[in-house]
């Protein structure tokens, strides 16, 4: 029992990652009906920017939690800045053409950016700092748990909710809805449709981005290559929510992240990449549109 | 256009037909980007040094001598890719590879084209047991390594309950199996399990591990997944001891493992600080690049033999090459160095190392 509620803990930290990420997938879907595939690498590039504000500030001098606010920040705005810029200038002069046009534009963006912090940073590991705060681990009953497992679990929660508020209870967040259930009407009772679309982004973005600063501290190390598997996998948890659905793409993030843990832990640790992968399988097969997703 | 197309490809062609005999072209290859890459670049400016300081005496047959780098990232299709390229360039002898799984298919290709290769960091057995005459290493073999680190466990720690972890490569499995194969009576393999190259996360095999409650981990494999898993095994609150092979040595797991290094044992060849031999090498290395790498040294050593190798046969013919380093001794910044009949050195000195404060020091 002791093992099997590690486990769960493990899965659930890891899977609240993939939600943050997955978020900005499905809100992207919702709207432009586009599978963003370079997201994953805005989540690296979170990861990377956060990285480099610190180093540059000297990290050595700061408090624990200032560093962990500090590199939230610069990854949240830089993924931001990235997710605005890319959308401008790679998604919007396509807006009208195909969307396989935008699909593979998508992917160019991701082969793109990834060669791009290759080249920029190196293609070699880098340490992120270590905090001792938030390597700190507490024992309960046998299970334990690291402080920085805590916090990856409370910001995401306290990302969620307030995206959560966002969309439901503002008039941006309703514009959002209105222009992700039909555009044009949307555009006809005054909603600017651009604005709409890069706020969609930027928020994504900077979720991915707060994703990656997260996971930095989690495992101590980042790479250019981070982006591909973890964007994956958060793309298997938004359809598995049902693509499009917000709500959807929490619960969708949460539940790889169990199963990946549970699935590694009780079947197979060499397996452990393709349990995602299995179950969107399944899960097309029995429901294509989703957990949560509308048949359309 | 096509006027100038033709002038190209007749330059081209005049190119490939010079015949640069003033050259001697010699390969690296290993894992040059990627994850392992600080591997690489410690191979890659070893064999540098060794050629700059020939080609400061004149290089080898009066030739200048020319290095090529090749990329296997530490994958076994690009090692074989990177091995045929090498062949084609026509180089004269080849240091590397560094990953096991890259050198045995990658000499197969050598040995087809006749070119001797000479891997500084290839530990699994099967590399040498192929019965190919033109593949040498100068390091030593995870059976020895195995043997080496199960004695120190059971006879010198006196552990009993062991935990295995591996990473499914030639070299990580094979290690680790070599390692279980030596274990005493009085150790009992409780854990034998598997991880995936390129996780970040092993908290889920850790908790299976944990379970067994062991003494020691055992872990076959490189320092990125090793680092982390040293790391995490901490977070999880495991007090196990945890010990590896060549493949974690240097100062990148430690800066992976952070506090949870210390403590953490592995098997390797003496530190070349204390062997009197390496000393000019040491001070050279340093001068130009650096602190040396764990392996930097031996892909030092393996260029000078091969150089040395083609300087004394006289000639820039392979099979004499390969003859003459079947049967001579070397004497290199490692000390003396033989190959037997099958290209392992005859001597294999590996010892234990502790990592203490945060560097790893011979015990």
């Amino acid at each position: 029992m002791k093992i099997f509620i590690q486990q769960v803990v493990n899965g659930i930290t890891t899977g609240s990652v993939y939600s943050l990420i997955a978020l900005g997938y499905t809100m992207v879907y919702g709207i432009i009906e586009l599978i963003n595939f370079a997201h994953g690498e805005i989540y690296m590039i979170g990861a990377y920017a956060g990285l480099i504000v610190l180093t540059a500030l000297g990290f050595a001098h700061l408090h624990g939690i200032s560093m962990l606010i500090i590199g939230l920040l610069a990854g949240m705005l830089l993924s931001a800045a990235y997710g605005f810029t890319i959308e401008k200038f790679a998604y919007k002069p396509l807006r009208r053409s195909s969307r396989l046009a935008l699909l593979i534009t998508a992917l160019g963006v991701s082969i793109s950016l990834q060669n791009f912090v290759m080249i920029g940073q190196g293609a070699s590991d880098k340490s992120y700092p270590s905090v001792n705060m938030l390597n700190t681990v507490y024992s309960l009953y046998g299970v334990s748990i690291t402080a920085n497992q805590i916090i990856i679990l409370a910001v995401a929660v306290a990302i969620m909710i307030g995206l959560d508020l966002f969309i439901n209870r503002s008039m941006t967040g309703w514009a959002m809805k209105a222009a992700s259930q039909d555009m044009v009407t949307a555009q006809l009772v005054g909603i600017n449709i651009d604005t709409v679309i890069s706020i969609t982004f930027i928020v994504g973005s900077a979720l991915a981005g707060a994703a990656g600063v997260l996971v930095g501290f989690y495992y101590g190390i980042v790479n250019f290559y981070i982006g591909y598997l973890a964007g994956m996998k958060a793309f298997t948890a938004a359809v598995l929510g049902g693509i499009g659905d917000v709500r959807g793409a929490m619960i969708g993030g949460i539940m790889i992240g169990l199963f990946e843990s549970l699935g590694a832990a009780y079947i197979s640790s060499d397996y452990k990449d393709a349990f995602a992968f299995i179950i969107l399988i399944l899960l097309l097969l029995i429901k294509p549109s989703g957990l949560l997703g509308k048949d359309t | 256009m096509k006027r100038l197309l033709w002038i190209f490809l007749i330059i081209g062609i005049m190119q490939s037909c010079t015949h640069k005999s003033n050259i001697i072209r010699i390969g690296v290859a290993g894992p040059m980007t990627g994850d392992q890459s600080v591997f690489g670049w410690d191979e890659r400016h070893g064999v540098k040094l060794a050629v700059q300081e020939w080609n400061k005496k004149g290089g080898v047959l009066g030739r200048k001598i020319e290095v090529i780098v090749e990329d296997d990232q530490h994958d076994p299709r690009q090692a074989v890719a990177v091995a045929n390229r090498l062949v084609s360039d026509g180089v004269i002898g080849v240091i590397g590879h560094f990953n096991s799984n890259c050198s045995i298919p990658a000499s197969a290709v050598y040995n087809r084209a006749g070119t001797p290769m000479i891997s500084h960091g290839s530990t699994n057995p099967q590399l040498t047991e192929q019965g190919f005459n033109n593949v040498f290493r100068v390091c030593g073999r995870d059976d020895q390594q195995g043997k080496i680190a199960a004695d120190f466990v059971c006879n010198k720690l006196k552990l009993s309950r062991i935990a295995i972890i591996q990473d499914k490569t030639t070299y990580g499995q094979g290690l680790a199996d070599e390692f279980r194969k030596w274990l005493g009576p009085g150790c009992k393999v409780v854990y034998y399990g598997t991880i995936v190259q390129g996780d970040k996360d092993f908290r889920a095999v850790l908790t299976n591990v944990k379970a067994q409650d062991p003494d020691l981990i055992y872990y076959g494999g490189v320092y990125p997944e090793g680092g982390l898993l040293a790391k995490q095994a901490r977070q999880l609150g495991m007090k196990a001891v945890f010990m590896g092979g060549d493949g974690i040595m240097g100062p990148e797991f430690i800066n992976i493992a952070m506090t949870a290094a210390n403590g953490v044992y592995a098997t390797f060849g003496p530190d070349i600080n204390k062997v009197k031999t390496a000393s000019a090498f040491i001070n050279g290395y340093k001068d130009l690049y650096g602190e040396p790498g764990p392996y930097s040294i031996y892909a030092y050593v393996a260029a000078t033999i091969l150089l040395t190798a083609i300087e004394n046969s006289k000639t820039a013919e392979p099979g004499q090459i390969i003859a003459y380093l079947h049967t001579h001794s070397f004497d290199t910044a490692l000390g003396p160095i033989e190959f037997d009949r099958k290209g392992d050195v005859v001597h294999s000195p590996y010892v234990v190392w502790q990592v203490k404060d945060g560097r790893w020091v011979q015990l």
